[in-house]
């Protein structure tokens, strides 16, 4: 299994990644700090479980994750975001995200997200 | 009703919305630092920017690092948030942080989640939404601050000021909510429909 985590803050994709390292025992962990580097990333690693900020520079995740489908029809998204509207949810899930889920993530949120993907 | 100034129970709603927003971010921040964090009750008041501007520099500590976030929609406006070098120091070591950059990432993504949860959860009860631009910080020392291009877009603010506190950890940093001009008749006009439903 592979992940991509993308957020432009360096300390939300250390504690994100460092889960997942945790739970996973997974190597194949790819980190992006914006949308266009996450493209980068979805076209030459083709990750199965993205983990997406929605405020980030050069492109943000509202605009990268229609993206992403097109490069990898069956990647699941999860939205990560301290927006708690429900607007920012019904966007991103409209989008095709699998899921909206508020920062922070600890280990025992993000094993309940990946048991529901 | 008047268009330059809160009334009493505006003031109150207001201060009870802003109570639900704040005890929202206060479990965000404190389990995204792992720590535990309390916010004092918001102080809501209407000022002259420049009024503002003298506020921000009789802060004790003289230098501080600021960090900034403008919220879009028909509630306007931006979020600054100080922390002095000693919290920062601090928050740094809690972080186990190794450069003056990964401090700098720390204390941003520390505004962008403080801004989010509170200013979305507020939106929220107003009925409204709000889009998020990036948070920018500065190093500025704050007989400096009238410089910061971003306030001088503002006249009159509605200003919520509140201190966040994690007491074990030394650090405490001070988060001002700005509302642009051309918001406040409309906080006002959402204020008072939510007053009426409460009464």
């Amino acid at each position: 299994m592979k992940y991509l985590v993308t957020d432009d803050s360096r300390l939300a994709r250390r504690v994100l990644v460092k889960s997942l390292l945790t739970l996973t025992k997974e190597e194949n962990i790819f980190q992006a700090t914006n949308g266009l580097e996450a493209i980068q990333v979805m076209l030459k690693e083709r990750p199965d479980i993205v983990f997406l900020d929605l405020t980030m520079p050069e492109m943000d995740g509202y605009t990268a994750l229609p993206k992403f489908f097109k490069i990898k029809p069956d990647v699941k998204v999860v939205v990560v975001s301290a927006d708690v509207q429900e607007q920012a949810k019904e966007r991103v899930l409209a989008l095709g995200a699998s899921l909206h889920v508020n920062k922070p993530i600890n280990e025992q949120k993000l094993k309940e997200i990946l048991e529901s993907l | 009703m008047s268009t330059d100034i809160l009334s009493e129970d505006e003031k109150d709603v207001l201060q009870e919305l802003m109570n639900i927003a704040y005890g929202s971010a206060t479990a965000v921040i404190a389990q995204m630092l792992d720590a535990f964090a309390s916010l004092s009750i918001p102080n809501i008041q209407v000022m002259q920017v420049a009024t503002l501007l003298k506020t921000f520099q009789e802060l004790k500590s003289t230098s501080y690092f600021f960090a900034s976030q403008a919220f879009h929609g028909e509630f306007d406006g931006e979020s600054a948030f100080f922390i002095n070098e000693e919290s920062a120091k601090n928050l740094a070591l809690h972080l186990e942080l190794e450069n003056r950059s990964d401090l700098d990432d720390a204390i941003l993504e520390l505004t962008n989640v403080l801004t989010s949860s509170l200013t979305s959860r507020l939106a929220q009860e107003m009925q409204t939404e709000v889009g998020f631009s990036l948070p920018n910080i500065s190093k500025v020392p704050l007989n400096k601050i009238n410089d910061v291009a971003s306030f001088q877009i503002y006249s009159k603010v509605i200003v919520i000021d509140t201190d966040l506190n994690f007491k074990d950890q030394k650090i405490n940093g001070k988060i001002f909510i700005l509302t642009k001009d051309e918001s406040i008749q409309w906080l006002k006009t959402k204020l008072n429909i939510i007053l009426e439903e409460l009464i």
